[in-house]
């Protein structure tokens, strides 16, 4: 089977000594399409060529899409597993790494039973390999104790569409409509450095006059380019989204005949959103009464139209209510479910959505089971071939589980694709709980902040080492392809996973040669459930640019428009949200005057082990910076360059100020992707949301204080 | 080749894709020959990339004392020849873009030869194959023609070009007026 997969009338640059490889980036959720360059008779990897005739991206990428294949061949790779000694990390054989966790494992377990053991995984790996860190964690280890940092990413965004819509799917529609819509509301997304090659979308339906209203606390690159900014307040969505629903009722935009006939609870959402008008909604947001007004009726209006929100409105202790109201403004409208329209999360992370559906998740199973439902239980269970009763309970979120560390519940942990001790709030109770475990494995290609907390370090593969497939922002199953063999002794992460489990006796359940046999076993689990894959193969989705999920059998065509008839709740209809606006979990007070929060810049990805390894990407943004409002500024006697203490409840830093108008005056941004003395992280809140259990990265209060090189450096 | 490059700086959401990708050109060493600045950082987060304009008379050509930069056929400014370049740097002052850069190692200048190893087939450059917002296009003259016409159609509609800090006053409320 050819692996340079293109269509009629496609030119690409071809070298002659060179092959191309069909793939997609290995980060953010729009997983842009991309061929790789590999020399023909090294094997080795040599660039990247634009894929321009992938639907949802056609050729373009953004830097970090651009210098991913740099990864691979990397001078950081770690080639062999890693064991550490007196402190310091020695090389070692598997076999002697293997001998080493089978004993701590089993001594641990033993001596503190099954729930000592936690596993820690990551959405920025296959589908194969998501499944199988579910299944790794009930079945090998036998443990409770699972979640993934999905949590500190997208969780809001699936627990507000679950309880409006009833099935959490990122987006309703597939964004190759996009292009037709009239009017996209978007909240808390900062879309043109996050998720870059989505904007050529935005560009292209604004080229025919659609409006955009963006709602975010500075004035980012998408924001710029919006017909109204809403600068809201951190914390505020809402206040916000109430206050445009109030004014949708008020000025007859409601699509009537939908809302009677689709949704549930309008009458009590008119009596909420009553007291939200213009005047009470810009006291609480901070937002002109006039802009709101002005976005309510252009948004009312439009005949067509998307809501969208990200990270900002998600990752906070209110994240599933905001996400619920936003996806209610949509309903109000009568958009889900038709041409061009309808509601979308940006997903963050490569496979945000795919990874989230299959049981890594501390109460799902494969499909989005609940563990606590008998019947699903029993179901993978029987696929899984153990007994239903050893089937373990629902387990708890991600910071929770280090909760859980501190109590000594948990003793040990496996972490696999992920960097807590740089992606998680409140760094340094996590830096404590990491120290505090008796044993800690972690699988990764480079040394991340948290590996080098490891008794063992594990040597994966990285994307390009291994096929498999991931479900993009749009809900899209895709394919990855393998490019070259895997470097040095490295291993994909579902090989590491069943040789475990064999040394701990489950061997049997783990009988994998390949990604594609793990893909078939998936396809079943997940059949019958609501995130359907049975009727995906890997054949399919070459031919078809990719296979929408829910897809139940192989005739069937996938499912690019969600909730064309009715919804995934029990009764069919969708549930608007009723939720009033509440403060944050925590405000600016006296001490801590202005709120702080966090980000990211378009040449980092995530935690920044893989981006802060690239050259041009190091170049482009090498330390993280505090940007601030000049006027904010001069009340510190702050300028350009200078270096500010930011002090929470928690813990300070020093950080260099670059300063702009385009923020609010009273909030300071601090992009997040770097460990150690450099990590915002440290200062972020753990306040979690009650339902998604996702951590409020993007509020807290915060102090500024004006110091001095020498000072610093005296400390 | 009947392409050309098309820029609408307005576009750009200063992702320096562009730049990464320019790295990325077979013939390039590695060394990007564009570049993306903010307009006023402290402003706004406007951005606009730069690249060479391939004049039909070239200010760097013509500066140049060893007749190191030649045009080819299509008319595409490269960068010096290896062996006539004599590092004078003329070429760096005399471009008006800020395009021609210099290499001090190898004292010789290098700037955007528009891709033509990938341009002289008719696939575009790396800078606008990558570019996310289209703000880099490679399209053909006429494609272009028909998109500067239909800014003239646009500013009609909208009757008034925003202003910096009140541009929401200014969005018209209807739609489907111009809509394809
Ligand atoms: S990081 Fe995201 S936007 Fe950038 S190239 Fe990769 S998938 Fe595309
Ligand atoms: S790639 Fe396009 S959007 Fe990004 S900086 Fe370059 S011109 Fe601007």
């Amino acid at each position: 089977m050819t692996q340079y997969l293109v269509k009629e009338g496609v030119k690409n640059l071809i070298h002659p000594d060179e092959q191309l490889i069909t793939t997609h980036c290995c980060y953010c959720g729009m997983q842009c399409g991309m061929h790789i360059r590999v020399h023909k008779k090294t094997g080795k990897v040599v660039g990247v060529e634009p894929r321009y005739d992938w639907p949802v991206t056609r050729g373009k990428m953004c830097p970090k899409g651009v210098t991913a294949y740099q990864t691979i061949e990397h001078k950081d790779r770690i080639l062999r597993p890693l064991i550490k000694k007196n402190g310091k990390f020695v090389e070692a054989s598997w076999e002697e790494a293997l001998d080493l966790i089978e004993k701590n494992f089993k001594r641990i377990q033993a001596e503190y039973g099954k729930d000592a053991l936690a596993v820690f995984g990551g959405v920025s790996m296959t589908n194969e390999k998501c499944y199988l860190v579910g299944k790794y964690a009930r079945v090998a280890l036998g443990t409770r104790f699972i979640d993934y940092n999905g949590r500190f990413c997208m969780s809001s965004a699936a627990g507000g569409f679950l309880k409006t819509l009833g099935i959490d799917r990122g987006s309703t529609l597939p964004w190759t409509e996009l292009e037709h819509t009239d009017c996209f509301f978007m909240a808390g997304t900062n879309t043109a450095e996050c998720h870059p090659t989505s904007i050529q979308w935005f560009w292209r339906a604004k080229d025919k006059g659609a409006k955009l209203i963006v709602a975010d606390p500075r004035e980012t690159p998408t924001a710029r380019v919006a017909d109204v900014h809403l600068d809201l307040k951190p914390g505020t969505d809402s206040a916000l989204a109430n206050g445009i629903m109030h004014l949708l009722i008020k000025e007859g935009y409601v699509d009537e005949e939908y809302v009677n006939e689709r949704c549930n609870n309008y009458e009590e959402l008119k009596a909420m959103v009553e007291k939200f008008t213009p005047e009470y909604t810009a006291k609480i947001t901070g937002v002109a009464p006039e802009k709101i007004v002005k976005a309510a009726h252009i948004y009312g209006r439009s005949p067509r139209s998307v809501v969208m929100f990200a990270r900002g409105a998600e990752q906070q202790s209110k994240g599933v209510d905001n996400v619920s109201l936003y996806t209610s403004m949509a309903l109000l409208r009568g958009q889900i479910g038709k041409f061009a329209s309808g509601v979308a999360t940006f997903t963050g992370q490569g496979n945000g959505q795919g990874g989230r559906e299959h049981g890594q998740k501390s109460d799902l199973l494969p499909g989005y089971r609940k563990i606590t439902d008998p019947e699903a239980v029993k179901y993978i269970s029987s696929i899984w071939g153990i007994k239903p009763e050893d089937m373990p309970g629902p387990g708890v979120s991600a910071y929770e589980m280090f909760d859980e560390i501190h109590k000594g519940t948990i003793r040990a942990m496996h972490v696999i694709c992920s960097n807590p001790a740089v992606s998680a709030p409140n760094l340094e109770y996590i830096w404590e709980g990491l120290r505090k475990l008796d044993f800690l494995v972690v699988n990764d290609f480079f040394l991340s902040e948290t590996a080098e907390f490891a008794d063992v370090v594990l040597p994966a593969t990285t994307w390009a080492e291994d096929e498999g497939t991931t479900t993009n922002l749009e809900g899209r199953v895709i394919r990855i392809r393998k490019v070259r063999e895997p470097l040095g002794e490295a291993k994909p992460d579902w090989m590491i996973l069943s040789k475990i489990a064999e040394r701990m006796g489950k061997g049997k359940h783990f009988q994998y040669n390949s990604a594609r046999e793990i893909f078939d076993e998936l396809r079943l689990a997940s059949k019958g459930g609501k995130a359907d894959y049975y009727g995906i193969t890997y054949e399919r989705i070459d031919k078809e640019d990719g296979v929408f999920w829910p897809c139940p059998s192989e005739d069937h065509p996938g499912t690019p428009t969600m909730f064309k008839e009715k919804f995934g709740t029990p009764d069919g209809k969708a549930n608007l949200a009723v939720v009033d606006w509440e403060p944050a979990g925590e405000e600016p007070t006296e001490e801590y005057p202005h709120y702080l929060t966090t980000g990211r810049v378009v040449f980092h990805y995530l935690s920044g082990n893989q981006t802060r390894r690239v050259d041009f990407l190091k170049e482009q943004c090498p330390v993280p910076y505090a940007e601030m409002h000049p006027e904010l500024a001069s009340q510190y006697r702050l300028s350009n360059g200078d270096l500010v203490k930011l002090t929470t409840k928690r813990s300070s830093m020093v950080l260099e100020v670059r300063l702009t108008k385009a923020i609010r005056k009273d909030t300071v941004f601090v992009p997040y992707h770097w460990g150690k003395e450099l990590a915002v992280n440290q200062l972020t809140s753990a306040c979690l949301d009650p339902v998604s259990r996702m951590p409020e990265f993007k509020v807290c209060a915060v102090k500024l204080e004006k110091v001095s090189a020498k000072e610093v450096k005296a400390q | 080749m009947r392409k050309i490059m098309y820029l609408e700086f307005e576009r750009c959401i200063g992702c320096r894709s562009c730049q990464a990708a320019c790295r990325e050109c077979g013939g390039h060493e590695a060394k990007e020959r564009n570049y993306v600045e903010y307009v006023d950082f402290m402003e706004s987060r406007q951005t606009y990339p730069m690249l060479c304009m391939q004049c039909k008379d070239p200010a760097c050509a013509r500066v140049c004392p060893a007749n190191a930069i030649q045009i080819t056929e299509e008319g595409v400014v490269l960068s010096a020849m290896e062996e006539k370049c004599i590092g004078c740097r003329n070429c760096t002052f005399g471009c008006p873009f800020g395009i021609p850069k210099f290499d001090f190692e190898a004292n010789k200048m290098y700037k955007c030869d528009m891709c033509y190893d990938r341009s002289k087939y008719d696939i575009a450059p790396m800078c606008a194959s990558v570019c996310p917002s289209d703000a880099i296009r490679f399209i053909d003259f006429d494609e272009m023609q028909a998109l500067r016409r239909r800014r003239a159609q646009m500013n009609l509609v909208e009757g008034k070009k925003p202003q910096e800090g009140n541009k929401w006053e200014y969005v018209p409320e209807f739609f489907g007026v111009y809509t394809d």
